[in-house]
């Protein structure tokens, strides 16, 4: 494989805040997918990538290139920014025509139809984009990315907005595009939402590359990690010995209804603790995970670092 | 350039900014007309206190403040930039596209008026070129500078309001050598030495100098607004 964009121990900070720091990763052609919290430094990382943002640290090579002032890179990237204000006043047409013809694409408004097309969004449409939802804007926004055929594409949260439908026909034409040979970086914060790029996934959090693989590796990461679980019982202290005599947790908080646990092997917590109920007496009421939420699967995958 | 002309130019023009400074503009031609019905003073001297004390030095550059400041500020802003500047497109095109969008826009809601009110006080042709020359390059120069200040920093109406009233209207008007680096001084002067006016305003410099001066503020302007393009860290 070789690389079209190659990231080097690149930092970014504004003062003392650190959004970035020390990320190194390689991408070639194909569909990869950025995957972390909101905050976690995705989009400065794409601003850098995109040269509209310079590295305080590190050196970024997109197609061989420094994107830093190099406007003439600009031609062979296509961006599809995460936030939504457009040129309210045109229509998606004039929009996205805007965009092929800055590109010097030879017949911009034959384009512009043709990328909305592959959005399924109507070219003849005359509304204005300010009357459009967050999905129909989505979906000019790629237009605009897709518009000259650029040999990269950097999508920033791309199915945020989408309906079920839509997304689906999107994460499609992100893999008909990686196929075609193109380098697809779509950025995402919902890890299932990435399972269906099958492709490359590399996680950041916290301004840091923690963690990279398929879907599979990833889902394993993060199923591995320490599990913090709620029990619900009428004998909260009898319950806790018996888990740690048992060897299925870590550690356990009691409190006057529930045991909190931590866990390394959930499966197993999870075969064990009906048994270590019933021989130490007591009551199950309830066992309820309470780090379920992706922000906590991160949390751990920085800690683990 | 014509696209990103038209796109500024189309996002400048808005309903609300064109009447607050639409009436701006009418407020120079009733004065004028005051001027010239009125009577009981020197209506030459009235008539070139309202190109040069109205004119010159509220109209002109707050008309520019607020389109030249919007024209890269506002998609800074909302980072539509992005849309504009994220494209093989030599810097100083959009730096240019900016600066006259913005001037488009300038010279019909504010040169404009000044040389119809300098006619409409009826004094003779003298005030009107004079009106004409200073209030152009006045729209020129302060339209590149506030035009980088737009893009460079975040509520550049605030900052420009305050620039225009301690630098050009006090500072400028007081200190001799702050004069040399002000538009407002130049700019005046021109108006008074085209117009024949005596006294000239105080500071005043020679004709060349007071050209000079805008042209000079508008090239520097004009390079750095290009040179922060460049640079990136701006959509």
């Amino acid at each position: 494989m070789t690389s079209t964009i190659e990231i080097r121990d690149v930092g970014k900070w504004f003062g003392s805040v650190v959004a970035l720091s020390g990320v190194t990763f390689d991408i070639g052609p194909g569909v990869t997918a950025l995957l972390g919290p909101n905050g976690a430094g995705k989009s400065t990382l794409f601003r850098i990538m995109c040269g509209q943002a310079n590295p305080s640290q590190g050196t970024v090579r997109i197609l061989g290139q420094d994107p830093r002032g190099n406007a003439a890179l600009t031609a062979r990237i296509g961006i599809a920014p995460q936030q939504e204000a457009l040129f309210e006043w045109q229509t998606a047409h004039e929009f996205v025509m805007l965009a092929a013809r800055l590109q010097r694409v030879p017949d911009p408004s034959r384009a512009a139809v043709d990328a909305l097309a592959v959005v399924e969004l109507d070219a003849g449409d005359p509304r204005p984009l300010s009357t459009y939802s967050k999905g129909m804007r989505q979906r000019v926004k790629l237009a605009q990315a897709l518009v000259h055929g650029p040999e990269i594409l950097v999508l920033d949260e791309p199915l945020e907005g989408l309906d079920p439908r839509q997304r689906l026909g999107a994460i499609k034409m992100f893999r008909a595009l990686g196929e075609q040979g193109r380098t697809v970086v779509v950025s995402s914060h919902v890890l299932d939402e990435v399972e269906r790029f099958g492709s490359r996934i590399l996680v950041i959090a916290q301004g840091r590359l923690v963690a990279e693989g398929d879907f599979h590796a990833i889902r394993d990461l993060m199923d591995d990690r320490p599990r913090l679980l709620r029990v619900g019982t009428d004998r909260p202290a009898d319950l806790a010995a018996g888990l740690l005599l048992a060897g299925v947790v870590q550690g356990a908080r009691v409190h006057s209804a529930t045991v909190e646990v931590e866990t390394s092997d959930a499966p197993g917590f999870r075969r064990a603790v009906a048994g270590v109920a019933r021989s130490t007496g007591a009551r199950l009421t309830e066992v309820v995970p309470l780090d379920e939420d992706l922000e906590s699967v991160f949390a751990y995958l920085v800690r683990g670092r | 350039m014509s696209a990103l002309y038209s796109t500024i130019l189309r996002s400048l023009a808005t309903r609300g900014r064109l009447l607050a400074l639409g009436a701006l503009a009418a407020l120079a031609i009733l004065l004028a007309v005051v001027v010239r019905t009125g009577s009981g003073f020197d209506r030459a001297d009235s008539a070139f206190h309202v190109i040069d004390d109205y004119g010159l030095s509220v109209l002109v550059p707050i008309v520019s403040l607020v389109f030249a400041s919007a024209a890269l500020g506002d998609p800074a802003e909302d980072r539509t930039l992005v849309y504009l500047w994220l494209r093989p497109v030599p810097r100083v095109e959009l730096a240019l596209a900016a600066a006259g969008a913005a001037l488009t826009i300038t010279v019909p809601i504010a040169v404009l008026p000044v040389v119809i009110a300098a006619a409409v006080s009826g004094v003779g042709g003298r005030l009107v070129l004079g009106a004409a020359g200073g209030a152009a390059l006045a729209a020129v120069a302060y339209t590149a500078v506030f035009c980088g200040l737009g893009l460079r920093v975040r509520r550049a109406l605030a900052w420009g309001l305050a620039y225009l009233v301690i630098w050009e209207q006090a500072v400028a008007r007081i200190a001799k050598g702050a004069a040399r680096l002000s538009i407002s001084v130049s700019t005046r002067t021109i108006a008074a030495r085209l117009a024949h006016h005596d006294p000239l305003p105080r500071n005043a410099m020679s004709m060349p100098v007071a050209v000079l001066v805008p042209l000079a503020a508008t090239g520097i302007a004009l390079a750095l607004t290009t040179r922060s393009l460049l640079r990136g860290e701006v959509a």
